[in-house]
């Protein structure tokens, strides 16, 4: 285990999160086309920062930064790192970070086409999502070996988590794409709108069984329990701000202009997504990494690949 | 992680990018398909010299919503030309309505032609939009197909000219401080291309596109006039910004020859102005297109 490897994994992870909060503020501020230059704003590489061009160029340059550490990663893991997985890992993250440079382009010169909006701010949330992993398995806590704990009975935990974790990504695919449907002075589509509130039942109550499932089984294991904490007061304060962020937009367009609270409120529920995401993820990581699975859901994994 | 799982994000990350490229390359404006199409053939109008007039004013009833302060900050130079920048979208001065957007939408000549069925040439003399004080300058103005639309930055600071229409293509412009003015036509008709700067969200306009050249915008005192209307029956329609699409109402005008007609609407608490209120903005009226079906 390297610890600098471990410490410049989670840099990377928390300046991406910064990252995801950066282009959040882009969309609500609607500054995405304050320039329909790119990759400079206005022909310049350090052009004047007032008005909306000040969320949009900055966003350009936290996203140059995090390309930077990316590949600085990248250069740190095949030093340093033995495991051809977990430097194969970095590679996709560095593909993962041009691609999303590429989508941040194309949107731009294709005046804001939803899907390529939508998938810009994917494929953000799937970085993410690949760099906590990273600083998951460089951390200390993965790499010390430990006896594995027997699944208990009932529905594998393995299954619940893999899907919550499914489940958000889906919603999270949904919000981006009823944030990007319409600007804030314009009415949010209702279908999409009602869509959203569906997927957030349904991450409720797949989120709340696996925390309170592990919760319940596994009190004595603070590697499970702790993501599985803060996952659920996670989800408690993303469902909180959802509410407050619908309560804010449905105002919005009757208001001059963005204001600081639709901004701030739905920046928050953007950012508190990834949070969720990240945190069910790492929860999932561990779920597999610690637990060995029972004999009935090894019974059942066998059952589904002869089928 | 496994080789496996490794493959499975790979494929889901290409995947999605391609998704997001074909269907951006795929995009093509709203209406393409529509008779919105642009043309050049069909029946030249001839002035006759007995042509007529509308007039008319837009009443707005009840008390009309306050103006909403504007804030600045984001960008100091916008605070310094414009200390008091407000919402244009219901500029009321005793209870007349300025900035209603007004054209024939439809009706026929005294000799049964459909207005529609005419062709009108675009004149050649420029439209002006401006950007003074981080507002535009005028809030809502028409134009006519393929008339050229100046483009004009009179601020200090930076814009970026976005217009957002739904039956022309998308066209967004950076306009840097003391850049030449730009140009822009649009080929369809369409009422109302809204107008937007990225820069300064709060920064709205309206232009009105049509394929003939009667219509007019609403003064402060409410008043418009519309010159040079064949004398016949049509139907006016009113624009107002408000809601999601604007609000249009309509009435029935009869243009006697060499002479004025009225038409009078009203907006606002229990507007009662001749016409259904319509919720949507409408496209404009439509010269067929021979050979287009």
């Amino acid at each position: 285990m390297n610890r600098g490897l471990y410490r410049f994994a989670l840099l990377v992870a928390c300046a991406t999160f910064f990252l995801i909060i950066a282009g959040a503020l882009v969309t609500s501020h609607d500054a995405g086309l304050a320039t329909n230059d790119w990759p400079l704003s206005n022909g310049q590489v350090f052009p004047k920062m007032v008005g909306n061009l000040f969320w949009e160029h900055g966003h350009r340059m936290v996203a140059t930064t995090v390309g930077l550490l990316t590949i600085g990663l990248v250069v740190f893991l095949f030093a340093k790192e033995k495991r051809r997985w977990v430097r194969r890992l970095g590679l996709l993250a560095l593909l993962g970070v041009i691609a999303q440079g590429l989508l941040g382009g194309l949107t731009v010169k294709l005046s804001l086409p939803l899907a390529v909006s939508a998938a810009h701010a994917t494929l953000a949330q799937l970085f993410f999502c690949t760099t906590v992993s990273l600083a998951v398995f460089t951390s200390r806590s993965w790499m010390v070996s430990r006896p594995l704990l027997e699944e208990r009975a009932g529905l594998p935990l393995r299954y619940i988590c893999t899907a919550a974790a499914a489940t958000i990504f889906l919603q999270l695919i949904i919000g981006a794409t009823l944030r990007h449907s319409a600007t804030w002075d314009k009415p949010l589509p209702t279908d999409l709108l009602l869509t959203h509130i569906g997927g957030a039942v349904a991450v409720t109550l797949l989120l709340g069984s696996a925390t309170l499932l592990v919760l319940r089984r596994y009190r004595d294991e603070p590697l499970l329990t702790r993501p599985a904490m803060v996952a659920l007061a996670l989800l408690i304060v993303q469902l909180s701000l959802g509410l407050a962020a619908y309560v804010v937009r449905a105002a919005s367009p009757n208001d001059p202009q963005p204001l600081n609270p639709m901004v701030g409120v739905t920046v928050a529920h953007v950012a508190c997504g990834a949070l969720v995401f990240a945190t069910t993820i790492v929860l999932t990581l561990r779920v597999f990494k610690v637990l060995r699975p029972c004999e009935q859901a090894l019974k059942f994994s066998a059952a589904t690949q002869q089928g | 992680m496994s080789m496996k799982q490794t493959k499975v994000w790979l494929i889901l990350m290409i995947a999605l990018s391609l998704l997001g490229l074909a269907s951006a390359c795929s995009k093509a404006p709203e209406g393409t398909s529509d008779n919105n199409a642009p043309t050049t053939t069909g029946k030249a109008y001839t002035a006759k010299g007995n042509e007529g007039t509308i007039t008319g004013t837009i009443a707005y009833n009840g008390a009309a919503p306050a103006p909403k302060k504007i804030d600045t900050s984001a960008d100091p130079v916008c605070g310094q030309k414009s200390p008091n920048l407000a919402t244009e979208d219901n500029v009321v001065t005793n209870g007349k309505l300025e900035y209603a957007f007004v054209y024939i939408k439809d009706g026929a000549t005294a000799d049964g032609t459909k207005v529609g069925d005419y062709t009108f040439t675009a004149p050649s003399d420029t439209v002006t939009l401006d950007q003074s004080g981080c507002h535009y300058k005028p809030h809502v103005m028409g134009a006519m197909v393929n008339q050229k639309l100046n483009i004009t930055n009179s601020d200090p600071t930076q814009h970026n000219i976005h217009f957002t229409p739904k039956n022309n293509p998308d066209w967004n412009q950076s306009q840097p401080n003391g850049a030449p003015a730009l140009t822009h036509s649009f080929a369809r008709s369409e009422v109302l291309v809204p107008v937007k700067c990225n820069q300064h969200p709060w920064m709205k306009a309206y232009v009105g596109v049509l394929k003939h050249p009667f219509f007019a915008v609403s003064a402060e005192d409410g008043t418009f006039t519309i010159k040079g209307v064949p004398p016949g029956t049509y139907t006016v329609a009113a624009w107002h910004e408000g809601g999601a699409n604007g609000t249009e109402k309509t009435m029935s005008v009869t243009v006697p020859a060499s002479g004025s007609a009225k038409a009078d609407f009203a907006f606002g608490e229990g507007a009662t102005a001749a016409g259904a209120p319509g919720l949507e903005m409408m496209p404009a009226i439509e010269v067929p297109v021979i050979g287009h079906h």
